[in-house]
């Protein structure tokens, strides 16, 4: 470890991948929030079971032989829908058996429905695995393009899946951004964010855009859950809750409710975290090191949340009413 | 002397200007009514009264001492309580509690005395829930001191409110809408309640009301928001034929005589 | 005479049950029955004294024989204890003053990294002398410092967060466990203070002080056949502690003011509750209840190591509260012991059953569906390892159809209803 240009290029390109993984996952989190005023705790899960789909669809085709014979581009692609669609519909599944029915119920009772169910998707997920694989511990089958570098010069490697990770994440983020901001239902969402009961009187079907957003944030997840697998490619019924619990920080960092805030605060957090996991070795002569990288999200969650609870892009709550 | 002098007070949300530059002096012994049409900064003005808000400009004394910067309890403790527009009850608790709680200022309290369950704290117990069942005799709910506030009925909810504010032992009482979604019989009984407090409870009474059946009824003085700007004050009689108080009620359509909570 | 009717009714299960128990042992039913009795004693309509009597005859007499008989028992009756002590510290948080601590295990970490330390020679790592570990002794002066150090280590993560709103509240204890539980796992450099993933051990256990007297009385029993049952006599006192300043604390203005923060924040603002004081008060107690359970769990395990210590802890004591019912004491009770039973027993118990089936090599034949090789069950399938699908779905199924718990606080039952005569403590 030292101080070199080339290794400081890389690991903020760790940073920025760690990033728009925390970032897409946030959103999750944001959009329900933004909706519901809730933290949907059971996101992680949702993300976890977006790289669960993943992984099972790879090791399916791998095993039958087909992985070989179809396009890279082609098999991330298939990917990625089924985990968006799958962890999307688990979302909406959740929203409509633990949260609907408690819809009004004193602000903490959700939550603690969504810590049940937090809880009880990492046990389902590793119960259908334990029956099916007798494992619960996946490996993605390592897909070759993906392994090559692109070197960016003065030493800086760049595996191709990070520029994927970056690539897909963009790609989605522009594209909710239309969807949001450009469509009817984008607007209707928005509508019901900004005034639940004056939106149902407009006539929007306040119930129906609470799924959709359910489905929307939960199809985000999914596509971080396999991301996440490509690039690191072990995976495990539990490996939902740290990211979970930073990609609920760079919500927060960010503003919650705010979309972009999201985006912002999971790149922030992103690159914080590598910069702490590499350098803060060095900076304390070794005593403190890489393994007191979540202890450093979690300060800064804490930190932000004392200080600025309304992120740094300023939070879109609405006024409690008299 | 005064009991309660403010003076130039002024509170702002972002840009809205909620009150300007208000002025207002409660004698003791007194009756005085706040009304105004709706969004005048009544409410807001309770709210800096008791110390929910800060006050961006102003000063408020209270028996000659500043209040300015002081947390809600130690207003509380100082002499002023206050009940809600939106009735604010401890619904899961019994209706002899929530007086008991409108107690906590009064009760002399060490952790110690409740760990070692002193007799001295028994004592004062025994007493504060001997002054809660008076106070609950008082306002007319006698005998459901053992059901969970949210048991009762909206009258009963209105008048626990009042004597939880009273357990405080305030020497200036704030009541905010107290006869809202009361019949006009209900409403006499609350009257006639809120006269005989006067001298024996509280020195003074401060009301926000839209009943003007009440208003007219029992305040000795009258004083008039509109837009977060006193625009008129005086007794009843006066209040009733000033002109810009008669404007500001026609102005939204709404006869000043009859205008309702 | 019904009372008398009741007593013997009573005394007859207890009894019956205390019989089975010790006729089937560790059967998991026989010992639920038992557990039950305690239950019929708190419904019973009977006097004060004879519930008294009854469950002092259940906690101080059955309990310890039918332990010594069996000590599975025993271990399962400590453990269900700490977990009791648990819950009755997240309820004051939780419970009464409605403040979601997701991050409660924390202080349960530090009372049992407080006496592992000193009481075992790690402290020698960054201490100099050699004077660890500390003399057994020592461990009822380190219960005492251990109530003090959560109390104050309590007051310390709520000075700056009981401002937040309740579910920021919430995710920053949780934040604040996992922060612990990173630095228990980490400490072992550059200063070893903890030993890392390692964990410590062994620790000193509390002294037997009282073996002359038994020796005396004509027994020659060995440690190992005492110290079972002498860790249940601390628990069982420590939760009598526990539950008198509990009570005594529901039952006074500061349990009131806590109510009241729970029921409307605002309201109790206006009506004079030092509402920043009154939380922090209670984060301190609840956390003091957990610190001092920590020690106990410490020199009870002589072993420890963080992974006693994670976020998954702190929700199982959670589903405990919820369970019987927050903000009430009896819930408590009631939602630990359910909980750690299931945990201890019903589902080991259905994982030595499908093992058994795994083994038999019975092929089910089932019509449709043609027939199961039985020993065909993956063997990853344990329920034993699925306590966070059970405590996920006791909490989910709680909050949508019965978020009082199921021994919700009695209306009125904390507040003397009479104004004349002291009636006592109930």
């Amino acid at each position: 470890m030292d101080f070199s240009a080339g290794i400081f290029l890389q690991v903020l390109m760790d940073g920025v991948v760690l990033g728009f993984m925390y970032a897409l996952i946030a959103l999750g989190y944001t959009m329900v929030y933004g909706v519901l005023e809730f933290i949907n705790f059971a996101h992680s899960e949702i993300f976890v079971i977006g790289a669960f789909v993943g992984a099972e669809i790879l090791l399916g085709l791998e095993s039958s032989g087909a992985l070989a014979t179809l396009h890279p581009a082609f098999v991330i692609l298939v990917l990625l829908f089924a985990g968006m669609a799958v962890s999307g519909l688990a979302a909406m599944g959740l929203e409509r058996v633990a949260y609907r029915p408690l819809r009004g119920a004193p602000r903490l009772v959700p939550l603690i429905s969504a810590i049940g169910a937090s809880f009880f998707l990492q046990d389902f997920v590793r119960l259908v695995e334990s029956l099916w694989r007798n494992t619960f511990y996946l490996t993605y089958p390592t897909l070759d393009i993906l392994e090559k570098n692109l070197s960016l010069g003065m030493g800086v490697e760049v595996p191709l899946k990070s520029f994927l990770v970056i690539a897909t994440a963009l790609a989605m983020l522009l594209g909710l951004y239309l969807f949001v901001n450009k469509t009817k239902l984008g607007t209707a969402i928005r509508a019901v964010a900004q005034d639940p009961d004056a939106a149902a009187l407009m006539g929007i079907p306040v119930d129906r855009i609470i799924s959709l957003t359910f489905f929307v944030g939960g199809a985000m997840g999914g596509a971080a859950g396999v991301l996440f697998g490509l690039h690191y490619s072990l995976i495990n019924p539990y490996s939902g809750f740290g990211p979970g619990l930073k990609a609920f920080t760079a919500a927060v960092l960010g503003g919650i409710g705010n979309i972009p805030g999201a985006v912002l605060g999971g790149l922030v957090l992103g690159l914080m975290e590598a910069l702490a996991a590499s350098y803060l070795g060095i900076l304390t002569d070794g005593a403190f090191g890489a393994e007191y990288k979540d202890v450093f999200a979690f300060a800064v969650l804490i930190l932000i949340l004392i200080f600025r609870p309304k992120g740094l892009l300023g939070e879109k709550v609405r006024e409690e009413g008299a | 002397m005064a009991l309660l002098e403010v003076h130039g007070l002024t509170k702002r949300f972002g840009g809205l200007v909620a009150l300007r530059d208000v002025d207002l002096i409660i004698e003791e012994s007194n009756i005085a009514a706040l009304i105004g049409p709706n969004g005048a900064g009544k409410t807001t003005l309770f709210n800096i009264l008791t110390g929910l808000y800060r006050a961006d400009q102003g000063k408020i004394r209270f028996q000659s001492r500043s209040l300015s910067g002081s947390s809600p309890d130690q207003i509380t403790r100082a002499g002023i309580c206050r009940t809600f527009q939106n009735i604010r009850l401890f619904g899961e608790m019994t209706v002899l509690e929530n007086v008991l709680v409108g107690m906590h200022s009064r009760i002399p309290l060490s952790l110690s005395d409740v760990l070692f369950r002193a007799s001295r704290l028994r004592a004062e117990e025994r007493q504060a829930t001997a002054k809660a069942m008076e106070l609950l005799g008082l306002v007319g709910l006698q005998g459901s001191e053992g059901v969970w506030a949210r048991q009762l009925s909206y009258g009963e909810q209105r008048r626990l409110e009042v004597a939880r504010a009273l357990a405080s032992q305030p020497r200036l009482l704030l009541l905010d809408e107290p006869s809202a979604g009361m019949n006009p019989s209900e409403a006499q009984v609350l009257m006639s309640l809120l006269r005989n407090l006067v001298g024996t409870h509280v020195r003074s009474i401060l009301l926000i009301e839209h009943n003007m059946r009440v208003v007219m009824g029992i305040s000795d003085r009258v004083t008039v928001l509109d837009h977060g700007e006193k625009i008129a004050e005086g007794t009843p009689d006066e209040v009733r034929i000033d002109a810009r108080v008669i404007e500001a009620y026609l102005g939204r359509g709404k006869w000043a005589g009859h205008a309702q909570g | 005479m019904k009372n008398w009717f009741f007593n013997a009714g009573l005394a007859g299960y207890i009894g019956l049950t205390s019989l089975l128990v010790y006729s089937f042992p560790r059967s998991v039913s026989a010992f639920l029955l038992f557990e039950a009795s305690l239950l019929l004693i708190y419904y019973a309509p009977l006097s004060r004294a004879a519930k008294l009597s009854f469950t002092a005859a259940v906690l101080i007499v059955l309990m310890p024989l039918l332990g010594t008989l069996d000590g599975y028992y025993l271990e399962v009756a400590i453990q269900i204890g700490i977990f009791v002590a648990l819950a009755l510290g997240l309820n004051i948080v939780v419970g009464f003053v409605g403040l979601l601590n997701l991050g409660f295990v924390a202080f349960y970490a530090i009372g049992a990294y407080l006496w592992a330390i000193f009481g075992s020679h790690q402290a020698n790592a960054f201490l100099p002398g050699g004077y660890f570990p500390l003399g057994q002794a020592w461990f009822f002066v380190f219960l005492l410092l251990g109530i003090a150090a959560g109390a104050l280590t309590g007051i310390l993560l709520g000075l700056p967060v009981l401002r937040l709103r309740g579910d920021y509240l919430a995710i920053v204890t949780l934040g604040f466990a996992e922060v612990v539980r990173a630095l228990v796992n980490n400490l072992d450099k550059p200063i070893n203070l903890t030993n890392g993933p390692k964990g410590i051990t062994p620790i000193q256990r509390p002294p037997l002080f009282f073996q002359p007297l038994v020796e005396f009385l004509g027994f020659k029993p060995d440690a190992a056949a005492l110290y079972p049952l002498y860790f249940y006599f601390l628990v069982l006192i420590l939760l009598l502690a526990i539950i008198l300043v509990t009570r005594r604390l529901e039952n006074s203005p500061v349990g009131r003011a806590w109510k009241a923060i729970r029921e409307d924040e605002i309201a109790a603002v206006a009506m004079g509750v030092p509402v920043v004081w009154m939380k922090l008060l209670a984060f301190a107690v609840g956390a003091s209840f957990a610190a001092a359970v920590g020690v106990l769990f410490a020199a009870k395990q002589v072993f420890i190591n963080p992974e006693s210590f994670t976020f998954m802890e702190s929700i199982g004591v959670l589903a405990m509260v919820i369970l019987g019912g927050m903000g009430s004491i009896p819930g408590a009770i009631l939602g630990a012991t359910v909980v750690t039973i299931l945990n201890l027993q019903l589902l080991k118990g259905l994982s030595l059953w499908l093992n058994g089936l795994r083994q038999s090599g019975i092929i089910l034949s089932l019509p449709l569906l043609g027939s199961f090789d039985l020993s065909q069950i993956p063997a990853q399938f344990e329920p034993a390892k699925y306590e966070r699908m059970v405590f996920g779905l006791i909490i989910i199924l709680m909050m949508i159809f019965r978020p009082q718990g199921f021994l919700p606080p009695r209306q009125g039952g904390s507040t003397k209803l009479t104004t004349g005569g002291d009636t006592g403590e109930k």
